[in-house]
């Protein structure tokens, strides 16, 4: 009986760890892989690692996290040491008191923290703008800057706040053991209170400095949520850009960079629990003679110079990072960008920062609605965003666009004439297109009977349990409008309710085996689905990793999108909106974006020479038939319908209809 | 003796609303030895603290050679401590922690007196060198303070004080956490250190035999406030009141009255004494040693009580003798068995006799005394927290 208990709590205990570590364990696997999947094993390779350090936007969130964490855990260590000593010479109410106030910010939820804090800065801000401009009224001397925004100020402000309580957590304890007469000991043979500290007090509780501000530092390493809501649009920690990436798919580079990640912070935790086992075992003990060595050397005259420059030099080097950030920061001119996840050759951003001395931030949002969402909240300072078709119809609408200066761009003739004046804005002042594609289906040929070229698989009881649907409403009720042989923006509520009743149908038949966006990647990929809309674009990264996948627009036709370039009303950067609009838009820039990401370039002479530039890059002749799902042509165009933006009643309707649905 | 160092005048001190040091007169002068006696929460450690500079008064004012220094911080004065329990750096070594003080001090420079210079390293080396002669632990300077006995710990923060030739060292209980035979060493260490450098110590303890070993004049406070200051002869044989009688070695206190000059009742009996100066018939605190004791035939005896205890301490043995119902401490080489009874004689000289005080009645019979003195005698081996200053 005992015996039987006991192997039944080992294999409990092993089955916790492998629900613990599992998951991590399969992404450091597949940050190895040499395919880009992370459902098929291709093989081993580094390549992930290597392009990591290619890759400009995650190289950016590195140096913004170190550097925010390096400040913050600075600053938060200075603060938090003396405020801890505040503490100790406190009376012991007052600082039972304080200690729980201290403890607080520590347990409370960081998502909590984070939305205060964005709440907080952005009501001072407020605030300051209306300072600022009633005080460069009343004087001309000094002019202050009337529009502060979120940014590396405020997520180190934010950094510097949570790292705070966790240094006086580890100083507290380190003070309180010390000899309380040390101090007026030191004072009694001459030191004044300042000297006490540094040559009494510091030595003390040193190691409780140390250990605080390694703490300080993973955590800020460590976090999302808070940064997620004080760095505004202008910078990004790298668990940030990590969120941004998987926002488009989980790609083997993310499993690179996490595992990083998570070996970075791992190692750090490791050197602070054996600095505290070190620390606990060595405090009965002699110190040991090597140690004793050096610090005889520190308390030597010779020493005592020697630990004097170190400390000088440090201390000159910290301002001198200090003063070239903020000045690298304010005298640069910027310009940032917010698009898609990966939706940009970031070696075109390189070149644009080289040619032009511009420093881009560029960003990335999930979806037109959650960009939408986050400009109404005033929380996207941006100054260049890519918006779809009928979101911009919307942007306009509401009037927060702001008009192009053509003559800024003159790169604009190039685009297609068949690109111009489209129907989100007639008179075309607003935009300058960037990419465009077609909806379509991808099916996997040794999964059904012949080629498929209606939108009835989609609705066929034949391939039950093997098809996928979009998971929002607009585009999956697009498939079944298509299907119908209605217009994309009918605002005929019987139209919508007779697509909605097929596709209930068809999920109460039990057609779709799920309702997805990103994890199509796996599952077609992976062949666990057979069928699933999705994007031009993306069905040729699919087809990288699995053959037998084939894309189709249906002979009822389907949706067209174009995502342009506009550029948001009040935008703090403008001129430099207008160069980089002007710089995609050039032809060697579009050609290079549309190797890039796979979706078609608006520009006639891109599109006439891709075939071309592919042969002579890839050394190999590129598929017409592939070429013609990248770019349809005007046959396959002419039977699509682009999105245009709803009538509020009928975006209800679209809603509603979602939510009966019951996805 | 020589002339004045340091004196304090109508010093009050209160913590929030309770009052820890009241009205303390006292001068103190150079080269003395100076012991403030008295039990926990005193305010023998608080007075420590305000001539070190740690505290300041509420009221009145502290005197350093004629010149007030209320204000003055503690590294401005030319005195220095000895802490309890030592506070030695513990990252320094022995040389390093001796040699602190030197190397904050500036002093003007030789060549050019307007400029401040540092003490050169050779004449540190040589005053840390010349200080761990004279404490005994040459060879030691490089030991960390963790690697060092209890005493060794001592005679490091003695000669860390020292090396900077104070003017006065201030010493808060230095030996109270030393075992017995250690304690007896360093007093008479203390004492010696102190006649070699020959300056003034001033002492803080709550043990009265250490008090009397090394002092040349004892301080005793109680309750924020002197109760007597006198050389150790003095206050061991003219007490002032019920608490010095009490708190200096051991003693009977026994009401009385005092019918006219040299003449004292109690027990409605007469003795003779040497004492006066009292109103006819005024009511008295009568102290008497046990060692001033006699012990007769019952028949010779100014007054007869019965054996209820007898203790052998090697010396003497301490007898506990009823009379009436209250308990006497007699010390004496004559054995008398238990149950005996005997009487006893007191020379007048064995007398004393003292204005009645708010300790009268405290501390009459002998029985509740021992108990104390058995407290007192281990009292140093505890933590003595209310003496611990101005923290609560």
């Amino acid at each position: 009986m005992k015996r039987r208990n006991s192997v039944m709590s080992r294999v409990f205990t092993a089955l916790v760890f492998l629900f613990l570590y599992a998951p991590i364990l399969l992404l450091i696997v597949f940050s190895f892989n040499r395919g880009n999947s992370n459902t098929v094993w291709t093989g081993f390779s580094l390549d992930w690692y290597r392009q990591l350090f290619h890759n400009r936007l995650i190289m950016r969130s590195v140096y913004t996290t170190l550097l925010v964490s390096l400040l913050a855990t600075v600053i938060a260590t200075f603060a938090g040491t003396f405020a801890a000593i505040g503490f100790y010479s406190l009376r012991r109410r007052q600082r039972a008191v304080l200690n729980t106030v201290n403890s607080i910010p520590m347990m409370n939820a960081d998502i909590v923290t984070g939305v205060a804090m964005c709440l907080f800065f952005v009501a001072f801000f407020a605030f300051w703008s209306s300072f600022a401009a009633w005080f460069n009224g009343v004087q001309h001397i000094v002019t202050l800057p009337t529009r502060l925004t979120l940014g590396f100020g405020t997520l180190l402000i934010a950094h510097v706040t949570f790292n705070i309580p966790y240094v006086i957590l580890s100083v507290g304890p380190k003070l309180r053991q010390m000899d309380k007469n040390l101090v007026d000991a030191a004072q009694d043979l001459g030191c004044t209170w300042m000297q006490a500290f540094w040559k009494v007090i510091l030595p003390e509780i040193k190691p409780g400095i140390a250990s605080g501000a390694l703490t300080a530092f993973t955590m800020s390493v460590d976090d999302f949520i808070i940064s997620y809501f004080t760095a505004g649009s202008s910078s990004s920690t790298l668990a940030m850009t990590i969120y941004g990436m998987t926002k488009k798919r989980v790609t083997p580079e993310i499993n690179a960079i996490s595992t990083l990640l998570f070996v970075t912070v791992l190692a750090l935790l490791v050197v602070v629990n054996l600095r505290e086992a070190h620390m606990e075992r060595t405090g009965q003990q002699e110190r040991r003679p090597r140690s004793q060595r050096l610090t005889h050397f520190f308390d030597s005259p010779r020493g005592r110079w020697v630990r004097r420059g170190t400390a000088g030099v440090l201390a000159a080097a910290f301002l001198v990072v200090v003063v070239l950030l903020t000045s690298a920061t304010n005298a640069q001119p910027v310009v940032n960008v917010c698009s898609w996840g990966e939706y940009i050759d970031e070696e075109l951003i390189t070149q644009f920062e080289e040619e032009t001395g511009i420093l881009v931030n560029y960003q990335t949002a999930e979806s037109n609605e959650a960009l939408y969402s986050l400009l109404k909240s005033g929380a996207g300072d941006y100054d260049v965003i890519v918006p779809s078709d009928y979101m911009i119809s919307q942007l306009i609408e509401e009037d927060m666009l702001s008009e192009l200066d053509y003559s800024q761009i003159p790169n604009f003739s190039l685009v297609d004439g068949r690109f111009k004046n489209l129907s989100y804005d007639p008179e075309n002042r607003y935009t300058v297109p960037y990419a465009w594609g077609t909806v379509g289906i991808i099916y996997n040929e040794t999964m059904v009977d012949g080629p498929i070229t209606s939108w009835s698989a989609l609705f066929d009881d034949q391939y039950a349990g093997d098809v996928l649907m979009f998971r929002n409403s607009r585009d999956a009720i697009a498939t079944a409008l298509s299907y119908l042989g209605y217009s994309l923006n009918t605002t005929d509520p019987s139209q919508l309710r007779q697509a909605f009743e097929l596709l209930r149908d068809a999920k109460s038949r039990g057609v779709y085996q799920s309702f997805v966006m990103d994890e199509v990647f796996q599952k077609l990929e992976g062949g666990n689905a057979s069928i699933g809309p999705y994007y031009a674009g993306d069905y040729l990264t699919m087809l990288e990793n699995n053959e037998d996948l084939r894309f189709v627009v249906p002979e009822e036709g389907s949706n067209w999108f174009m995502d342009a370039m506009c550029v948001l009303k009040n935008a703090p950067h403008y001129e430099e909106a207008m160069a980089w609009i002007n710089f995609i838009a050039s032809d060697e820039a579009s050609m290079a974006n549309m190797d890039y990401i796979g979706y078609a370039s608006p520009n006639t002479n891109v599109l006439e020479n891709y075939p071309a530039y592919y042969e002579e890059v890839y050394g190999e002749a590129l598929d017409p038939e592939i070429y013609e799902i990248m770019a349809a042509p005007a046959e396959i165009l002419d039977r699509c319908e682009a999105y245009l933006v709803l009538p509020p009643d009928i975006r209800t309707l679209y809603n509603d209809l979602w939510t009966e649905l019951g996805i | 003796m020589s002339k004045e160092l340091i004196r304090l005048r109508n010093i009050c001190m209160a913590f929030d609303d309770e009052l820890v040091l009241n009205n303390i007169n006292l001068y103190i002068n150079d080269k003395e030895f100076l012991t403030l006696l008295g039990p926990s929460g005193c305010g023998k450690t608080t007075t420590l603290r305000m001539i070190g500079g740690f505290t300041t008064p509420t009221s009145g004012d502290v005197l350093f050679d004629g010149v007030r220094i209320n204000d003055v911080p503690p590294h401005q004065r030319q005195i220095n401590t000895v802490f309890q329990k030592y506070a030695l750096f513990p990252h320094l070594n022995v040389f390093e922690n001796i040699a602190f003080g030197l190397r904050m001090q500036r002093r003007p420079d030789p060549a050019d007196p307007r400029k401040k210079v540092k003490i050169p390293e050779e004449e540190i080396r040589e005053r840390v060198m010349e200080m761990l002669e004279i404490i005994s632990l040459k060879g030691f300077e490089n030991r960390r303070p963790d690697a060092l006995s209890g005493g060794q710990q001592q005679r490091v923060a003695i000669a860390r004080a020292l090396v900077n030739r104070p003017k006065v060292l201030l010493l808060d209980e230095p030996l109270g956490a030393l075992d017995l035979k250690l304690r007896k060493d360093m007093q008479i260490e203390l004492k010696r250190i102190q006649q070699q450098v020959g300056i003034t110590f001033i002492y803080v303890t709550h043990d009265q035999e250490e008090a009397l070993t090394m002092s040349d004049t004892i301080v005793v406070m109680d309750k924020g406030s002197i109760q007597q200051i006198g050389t150790p002869e003095d206050i061991y044989n003219e007490p002032k009141n019920a608490f010095v009688a009490d708190f200096i070695g051991e003693s009977n206190i026994i009401d009385g009255v005092m019918v006219h000059d040299q003449l004292v009742q109690m027990y409605g009996r007469q003795f003779p004494c040497l004492d006066g100066g009292f109103a006819p018939n005024e009511p008295v605190d009568v102290v008497i040693r046990p060692e001033d004791i006699d012990i007769v035939p019952v028949e010779q005896g100014q007054l007869t009580g019965t054996v209820t205890s007898v203790t052998f301490k090697g010396m003497q043995y301490d007898i506990i003798v009823d009379f009436k119902g209250f308990k006497w401490l007699i010390q004496t080489t004559d054995h008398s068995p238990e149950g005996a009874r005997i009487g006893i004689k007191i020379d007048p000289d064995g007398i004393h006799v003292m204005k009645k005080s708010q300790y009268s009645g405290m501390f009459g019979d002998y029985s509740s005394f021992s108990d104390e003195y058995d407290e007192l005698d281990d009292a140093g081996l505890e933590p003595d927290e209310e003496e611990s200053g101005d923290e609560e």
